[in-house]
């Protein structure tokens, strides 16, 4: 097709042709003031002064015939598909939204089969290209359509003529309760009109929570207030919903925190529950609500929470069954360090000492308070250290297998040596042996009185933990006067010392082993004279410093101090279920060798669910895909050569945010439509929606003068000098 | 008739002290070890020579520490002085100024955090004392000798002790050279280790004076104190224990 137009002379500028018509207008006003004074020849004065201003306009003008020929072409049209896993929430019709979004897609695509149509799917971030059917594998959390919208008006390619958005309206941008002027900012700034398609009008049947907030961070052994909305919808009958907080752990089963009841007035309630977070790093936290008979939606129905539990100090329990200088150099190391909190208990008179007393009024003694510190008070301890205690002199066998479960909940044990520890301390076959890094033997002698010196094995030489121990003092190691009798390492334990000459089952006794159990880790240290790294012609080369370096190492490891940790690992995005997730490991500086990642579901007999070997991993961060979890708290253990693990504690939810809120918003799209011009419509009706106008491409342009320029010159010095003749007989200058 | 722990260690005390040995036993090796320190000339007389000894039996007697029943000397200027972090420097004459290694290996000790008591066992002279803290003032320039109260932990760290006492009744209260939180230095007037000190027949050595079984019970307390605050060092400050350590001296006083 060709269309004809005219145009001003492509050489002079638009501000130019304007000034030359405001110079033409203004001529034009003062000769009709003029011709108030004139005596004669009005007509033919005005007459050849206007034609006289015109022609030299045209003049200075020079318009010109534009002939164009090419085609019209479809408009550019994008729909925007809501990519958020909340589309996999049921419409009102109990099929999946996202079933209907890609009826809407296929609708829209017949809509606009003349347009220029391009289908992005819209979540967190820019918009991205998706199949034709409008979904792509990965779904997101969030449905961010201002951030959708900005990036494409941001984009330097065609703008479109209009913008198609397929959702449900449960938008995170817009915000809602957005008034008209903040929603038309949001999403206003192509300049063209919004359509949308609602996928739903009416949510289903559905209790949840709707939002689990804290008030501030989560620290170890301080109440942590917890604000949880319950949201009851699509009809569903909802009074008093109980909801109950669960602590997943390793090994044992969920530890409930808190519990109450949601009393649900107008479709919401907001209860508030304060829970103690008792081990430090990452917890995974449940909370579940018991939802009312019609749920249709049970997945939302519990959050998994994952917190990271920082810790003010190190609450350390210090348990000694008689003072030496090894127990003396470990309570001043011990003290000296700002980071702990140290509670010690020191047994200072025996059963058969005698205290030349006539009444306990002249000593300073007190009770061992066995029964308070391992009933009440054990869970407020971050780790404790056992050294060379008696257990059943001093009754503490009875709590051994409440110590047991406080490792497995994740507490820190340390058995530090002596006569009265291990098998001489009679914890040989009890609840406490199974979380300790090492067997203990009741039918070998408990110790042994020959003088020796510790020797480290490959995987203390390489352990962080005592990275700064072997700094300082290399193979040296300081004699020890005898050694605790030690079995075989327990399970996935690791020796980082051992004994020069006794064996244990063919191979060398440990003398430094450690482990996890549970939740929990535990160290086993079979000599009753590390403070030789203190007090000892070796350790005086070193000021000393060797027992801090030991003791920092031992202490960091229990603790997770990522300093003593071989590797950090991190969950890529977040770990829904159904979906891939992959972990990211970091290797500490020095750290080499096979990387090994497992990961096992938290609670009570459970097994691996991954298990991979990377042999030759690639320098940097390593990307290990551990597959399609299924909701519930997990924890990966990653090997880098030989070295302890490094833990890291994640959780995966059903949906996941995304399902939190199961309620449509059609009005939202209704009114993001009418602020931007667009139309609105549910889905089934796209055919309804208005087509933009097509677009002229142009394939040809021929430019002609009207005249000459030459002509419109000749033009206006012919009227300018008639002018002049009718002015001077008018009777005017 | 059972032989007791006690038992074995009174007749093993008798015996210790003349006999030098090494300890061997598993659990001995960060027993309480009273090591006698020879530089600058100090020497205990024949009478006392099983003080040190006995001191330590009187801990394994009364408290469920462990402790070492032979007595040992020790130079600072040796590397042995390093390996334990107990020692005491006793004499009754003035000492002979410290050479540059003694004076490092004492310097060395107490910035490892080491303990070290100084006893006077001629108090009425004092020439022992003045000489010693003369050296001291030589090795810890920067600290001076304070005067503990009667609430330092060395006064309750077992028994409740309520004064110094020694061989002698000495002044009302221990100087120390006090480092950080911890006294290192006990600058003792009271001749303690003549008060402990037991002879061959079995009996003590010297009498006290002004005398009385019970300054020499209050002797052998204070020495197992300071034993106790050598091991446990400032446990008896922690503050689980004040509020039973208040009733305890509420109770005590008239």
């Amino acid at each position: 097709m060709s269309a004809r137009s005219w145009a001003l002379s492509d050489d002079l500028s638009s501000l130019g042709s304007v000034a030359a018509l405001l110079f033409a207008a203004l001529s034009i006003v003062l000769l009709a003031i003029e011709l108030g004074r004139r005596e004669r020849l009005g007509p033919i004065i005005a007459a050849t002064g206007v034609a006289a201003t015109m022609a030299l306009a045209l003049a200075v003008l020079r318009p010109v015939r534009v002939t164009e020929r090419g085609s019209l072409v479809g408009p550019r049209v994008i729909v925007l598909v809501d990519q958020s896993r909340r589309l996999d929430l049921p419409a009102e019709d109990g099929t999946a939204r996202r079933v209907h979004a890609e009826a809407a897609v296929a609708a829209v695509r017949s809509r606009f089969a003349d347009a220029r149509l391009g289908v992005l799917g819209f979540g967190e971030g820019p918009p991205g290209p998706v199949p034709d059917s409008g979904f792509g594998p990965r779904r997101s959390a969030e449905s961010d359509l201002a951030g959708a919208v900005g990036a494409l008006a941001e984009s330097t390619g065609e703008r479109p003529r209009a913008v198609v958005v397929v959702s449900d309206g449960r938008l995170s941008r817009p915000a809602p309760g957005s008034d008209d002027a903040a929603l038309k900012q949001a999403v206003g700034a192509l300049g063209v009109p919004l359509h949308s398609v609602r996928l739903a009008e009416a949510g289903p049947k559905d209790a949840s929570i709707r939002s689990v907030r804290a008030a501030g961070a989560a620290v170890a052994h301080q109440p942590l207030s917890l604000t949880i909305e319950v949201g009851c919808a699509g009809g569903l009958e909802c009074t008093d919903v109980p909801v109950a907080v669960r602590e997943h752990r390793q090994g044992v089963e969920p530890a409930v925190l808190a519990s109450g009841t949601a009393r649900v007035e107008d479709g919401t309630a907001t209860l508030e529950l304060r829970i103690t977070l008792e081990r430090a790093g990452a917890r995974v936290v449940e909370v579940s609500i018991d939802a009312p008979e019609g749920d249709r939606v049970p997945d939302n129905d519990r959050r998994f929470v994952t917190f990271s539990v920082a810790r003010e100090r190190v609450r350390l329990l210090h348990v000694a069954g008689r003072p030496t200088y090894d127990v003396r150099t470990l309570r001043q190391w011990l003290k000296s360090d700002e980071s702990v909190d140290l509670v010690a208990f020191f047994i200072l008179r025996g059963m058969t000492d005698d205290t030349m007393t006539e009444d306990d009024s002249e000593l300073a003694l007190i009770p061992f308070p066995v029964e308070e510190l391992f009933t009440e008070h054990l869970p407020s301890f971050d780790a404790i250290v056992l050294q060379d205690i008696d257990a059943v002199a001093y009754k503490l066998d009875r709590h051994l297998p409440a110590l047991a479960r406080y490792v497995e909940a994740g507490g820190g044990l340390i058995m530090v040596g002596g006569p009265s520890s291990f098998a001489g301390g009679n914890y040989a076959g009890t609840a406490l042996e199974r979380v300790l890094p090492v067997e203990i033997s009741e039918k070998v002698e408990p110790h042994e009185a020959a003088e020796f010196s510790p020797r480290f094995t490959e995987v203390g030489r390489s352990a962080p933990v005592l990275g700064a121990l072997f700094d300082l003092l290399g193979e040296d190691l300081p004699t020890m006067t005898g050694s605790n009798t030690l079995g075989k390492p327990r399970g996935a334990s690791f020796v980082l010392m051992e004994h020069p000459r006794r064996k244990v089952g063919g191979a060398p006794m440990p003398v430094l082993a450690l482990g996890e159990s549970g939740d929990g880790r535990s160290i086993a240290l079979g000599v009753d004279g590390s403070y030789r790294l203190a007090w000892s012609e070796l350790a005086a080369g070193v000021s000393g410093r060797a027992f801090g370096a030991l003791w920092d190492g031992l202490l960091g490891w229990l603790m997770r101090d990522p300093r003593f940790e071989v590797a950090r690992a991190e969950v890529v995005g977040q770990c829904i279920s159904g979906e891939e997730t992959t972990l990211r490991l970091h290797r500490m500086p020095g750290a080499s060798g096979a990387v090994a990642v497992s990961v096992e579901r938290l609670g009570k007999g459970s097994q691996k669910v991954v298990d991979q070997k990377l042999p030759t991993p690639p320098a940097g961060p390593v990307d290990v895909a551990v597959g399609k979890l299924e909701p519930g708290g997990y924890v990966a253990r990653v090997t880098v050569g030989q070295s302890p693990p490094a833990r890291l504690d994640f959780a995966c939810e059903k949906g996941g945010e995304a399902f939190s809120d199961s309620r449509p918003d059609g009005p939202r799209l209704e009114r993001i439509s009418a602020v931007t011009g667009g139309m609105s419509v549910l889905a089934g009706r796209e055919a309804t929606l208005p087509q933009p106008d097509a677009t002229r491409i142009a394939a040809e342009r021929h430019v002609t003068p009207i005249v000459p320029p030459w002509v419109w010159t000749a033009l206006a010095a012919l009227f300018l000098g008639a002018h002049w003749v009718a002015r001077r007989r008018g009777g005017l200058t | 008739m059972r032989l007791s722990r006690r038992h074995a260690l009174a007749g093993f005390a008798a015996l210790a002290g003349f006999a030098p040995t090494r300890a061997h036993a598993f659990g001995d090796a960060g027993a309480f070890h009273p090591r006698i320190v020879t530089s600058g000339g100090a020497k205990l007389d024949a009478e006392r020579t099983t003080a040190p000894a006995r001191w330590a039996y009187e801990l394994v007697r009364r408290t469920s520490a462990p402790g070492r029943l032979s007595a040992t000397s020790v130079a600072f200027d040796q590397p042995a002085f390093a390996a334990e972090p107990f020692a005491i420097w006793a004499g009754s004459t003035a000492l002979a100024p410290l050479s540059g290694p003694e004076r490092r290996g004492l310097e060395r000790f107490l910035k490892m955090g080491g303990v070290l008591v100084v006893d006077d066992l001629s108090p009425a002279s004092g020439e022992f004392e003045a000489s010693a803290r003369r050296e001291l003032r030589r090795v810890l320039p920067e600290v001076a000798p304070v005067k503990l109260d009667a609430s330092h932990v060395v006064f309750k760290s077992y028994y409740i002790v309520e004064r110094p006492v020694g061989r002698v009744q000495g002044p009302a209260q221990i100087e120390a050279l006090v480092r950080g939180k911890y006294a290192q230095v006990f600058l003792l007037s009271h001749d303690l280790l003549g008060a402990l000190a037991r002879s061959r027949g079995g009996g003590f050595s010297l009498d006290v004076d002004p005398g009385g079984v019970a300054q020499r019970e209050q002797a052998i307390r204070l020495a197992v104190n300071i034993a106790m605050y050598v091991l446990c060092s400032d446990y008896k400050d922690d503050q689980v224990h004040a509020p039973w350590l208040m009733r305890r001296r509420a109770r005590r006083r008239p």
